[in-house]
């Protein structure tokens, strides 16, 4: 009867090979094999009662209640064209630099990741706004589109993202879970804002080792960035007038993540009041046209909807996979596992670095932490080391050839003579770069702990 | 009937149109309750859980409207290879096979969990709070409804794009 939970994994991987939307492959399919089941006497009916709480449970869930109002915000940002701004802005101030326009884009690429929070967004964005320059000055194509591709993953694991939402969720449940599995009634619980203040750390290290990997290969590989010839009598931006540009979404960044970790507000309303920022933004710039607010509000319902229905097709998923004998599966799967915790994180990592060649963050987080989170955090492995890790990883599998998501975005907008090759050796070294990364997280768990247990007191 | 289809797309289409400002009205009514807590140091219960309710309504009836507008997201690393004409039935076949049953699904199992709701009239668990649980719940099955009626849209679209040739 287990192997009927085996087979449902694998037949719906097929149907989502085949493109069907990925909330109705997931629901349908399993489905499916709840008929079978039910048929076949292996799958009691009853459990599929549960569906209708589950959905309920999905409305009134408080944290997710941040989720359309992240995206609102993301979108106004995005829509109202503040980013693009801000690139354009310090990309001439950092012109005359060699390598400025690259940093430029570190850094730029940290503040929209931090903002909007999407990758697909960040990349094509990039793309669209400093590709063009950059090869323009000569840049070499491989280089920029590497710098490119890395700094729009940014968005999954620089706070706050929408990705440590929708993980800070699915880990408190299975957190919950594991103890009360180990018997214990009163358990501890993580939540959304540990979660950020774990990634904080991690994610600012990250943009330092890509702005060292920069500045370093400007100075040792000159033909990789040439200094770019500066227009004659034009005089760079001054200090004040860069001040000026950053300074507002900088602003708007800190009241977000300050207001969470601070505890003065939830994540649904610091959500808000970074949504209401970014409108108050891009009504100062004269930008928020009554179209524009349209189109905002068209976008977040799309997006809303696509993440919700996902999370709709990965619990009726995960009820049927249960209801299928498939949890215990991994159970014993994890407990035959040589290496006791080290063994199955490092098959858990595995499997999700090659998942996120097809999946996107959120169908992983919401189908296989849940089936797999209780029993990792139940081998004593930290929550928040544990999401971290997660993130950090699929970000690295987002850039990874020849299947990385950033990889296809940024295809899309990059001009047809700059080979896919070259593009995929440039973003090697950002892969190196990600490992470095991931090993030192393995290696000094505190790099994600510490900052939590300060700000939350220790778990 | 590809004019049956046209209606019930005009008629979801008008609809998303409407429900879309639901998410600028979350962040004005979220920013409303947190001026009050912090600046005029009152609660606001309802308030606060008006946002529930209008979260709750954005995304379950925006989810057929995604399938009218193709926003739900797909794996398309074999999907975007394929000529209009497999993708047609890639979808014809999902949605016979998938989307109708998952809709009807819903929409059955819904019904009791409804009802028993409706039955008590069911409030909000928090003092002060709303008293229209029962009318969230209700959102269920008419999201399992939209989602029927768009399903069968969706059919008749691709059936007849099939035939044509058009895709």
């Amino acid at each position: 009867m287990e192997f009927m939970a085996l087979i449902m994994f694998a037949v719906t991987f097929a149907v989502l090979l085949s493109g069907y939307p990925v909330a109705l492959s997931l629901a349908g399919v399993a489905l499916l094999f709840a008929a079978i089941g039910i048929l076949t006497g292996t799958f009691s009916a009853s459990d599929l009662g549960f569906t209708p709480g589950r959905l309920f449970g999905i409305v009134t869930n408080q944290t997710l209640i941040a989720v359309p109002l992240f995206v609102f915000m993301g979108v106004v940002l995005e829509k109202t064209k503040l980013a693009e701004n801000l690139l354009r802005n310090l990309a001439y101030a950092f012109r005359h630099a060699r390598g400025g326009l690259a940093i430029t884009v570190v850094l730029v690429g940290m503040l929209m990741a931090a903002s909007t929070g999407i990758v697909g967004a960040t990349v094509v964005t990039m793309g669209l706004m400093a590709l063009p320059t950059m090869l323009e000055d000569k840049y070499h194509p491989g280089f920029a589109t590497g710098v490119i591709s890395a700094t729009g993953t940014l968005g999954q694991i620089i706070p706050p993202s929408i990705a440590l939402v929708l993980l800070g969720d699915v880990l408190s449940n299975a957190f919950q879970q594991a103890q009360l599995n180990m018997g214990i009634f009163a358990p501890k619980s993580v939540s959304v804002g540990d979660l950020f203040a774990g990634a904080i750390i991690p994610g600012l290290l990250l943009v330092a080792l890509y702005l060292a990997y920069v500045i370093g290969n400007a100075f040792l590989n000159q033909q990789d960035m040439p200094k770019p010839k500066f227009p004659e009598g034009e005089l760079a931006p001054g200090l004040g007038q860069m001040v000026v540009a950053l300074a507002p979404p900088l602003l708007l960044i800190a009241a977000v993540l300050g207001s969470i970790l601070g505890g003065w507000a939830t994540p649904t309303e610091a959500a808000a009041v970074g949504a209401s920022g970014a409108l108050i933004l891009a009504w100062t710039n004269g930008a928020l046209t009554r179209t524009v607010l349209s189109e905002v509000s068209q976008s977040t319902l799309s997006t809303t909807a696509m993440v919700f229905f996902i999370l709709i097709g990965a619990s009726i998923f995960s009820l049927v996979f249960r209801g299928l004998g498939g949890e215990e599966l991994v159970h014993a799967l994890f407990e035959d596992m040589p290496g006791g915790m080290w063994g199955a994180l490092a098959i858990v990592m595995l499997v999700i670095f090659l998942l996120g060649f097809i999946l996107d963050f959120i169908e992983i987080t919401f189908v296989v932490v849940p089936i797999v989170g209780p029993v990792l955090l139940a081998m004593g492995i930290d929550p928040v080391w544990l999401g971290v890790l997660i993130a950090v990883n699929l970000q690295t599998s987002f850039l990874t050839p020849p299947f990385g998501f950033a990889l296809f975005y940024l295809r899309g907008v990059t001009p047809q003579w700059v080979e896919t090759t070259q593009m995929y050796k440039g973003v090697i070294p950002f892969i190196v770069l990600q490992l470095v990364l991931l090993a030192a997280l393995i290696i000094w768990p505190g790099l994600t702990t510490w900052l939590p247990e300060m700000i939350y007191g220790p778990k | 009937m590809q004019n049956l289809a046209r209606w019930i797309d005009l008629f979801q289409t008008k609809l998303a149109s409407v429900i879309k400002w639901l998410g600028l009205a979350m962040v004005i009514v979220t920013i409303v309750v947190v001026v009050l807590r912090y600046i005029f140091n009152t609660g606001a219960i309802a308030l606060q859980e008006s946002v529930m309710y209008m979260h709750g309504l954005l995304f379950l009836l925006g989810i057929p409207y995604g399938v009218l507008s193709n926003t739900h997201v797909r794996v398309d690393i074999v999907y975007a290879r394929q000529t209009g004409r497999i993708q047609n039935l890639i979808n014809l076949t999902g949605h016979i096979l998938f989307l109708l049953p998952i809709s009807l699904f819903i929409f059955w199992t819904s019904l009791p969990y409804v009802e028993a709701s409706w039955r008590v009239f069911e409030g909000s668990a928090e003092v002060g709070g709303l008293p229209a649980v029962f009318l969230l719940k209700t959102m269920i099955p008419v999201m399992a409804l939209l989602l029927f009626l768009q399903a069968a849209s969706q059919i008749i679209k691709c059936i007849g794009e099939h035939r044509t040739g058009t895709s």
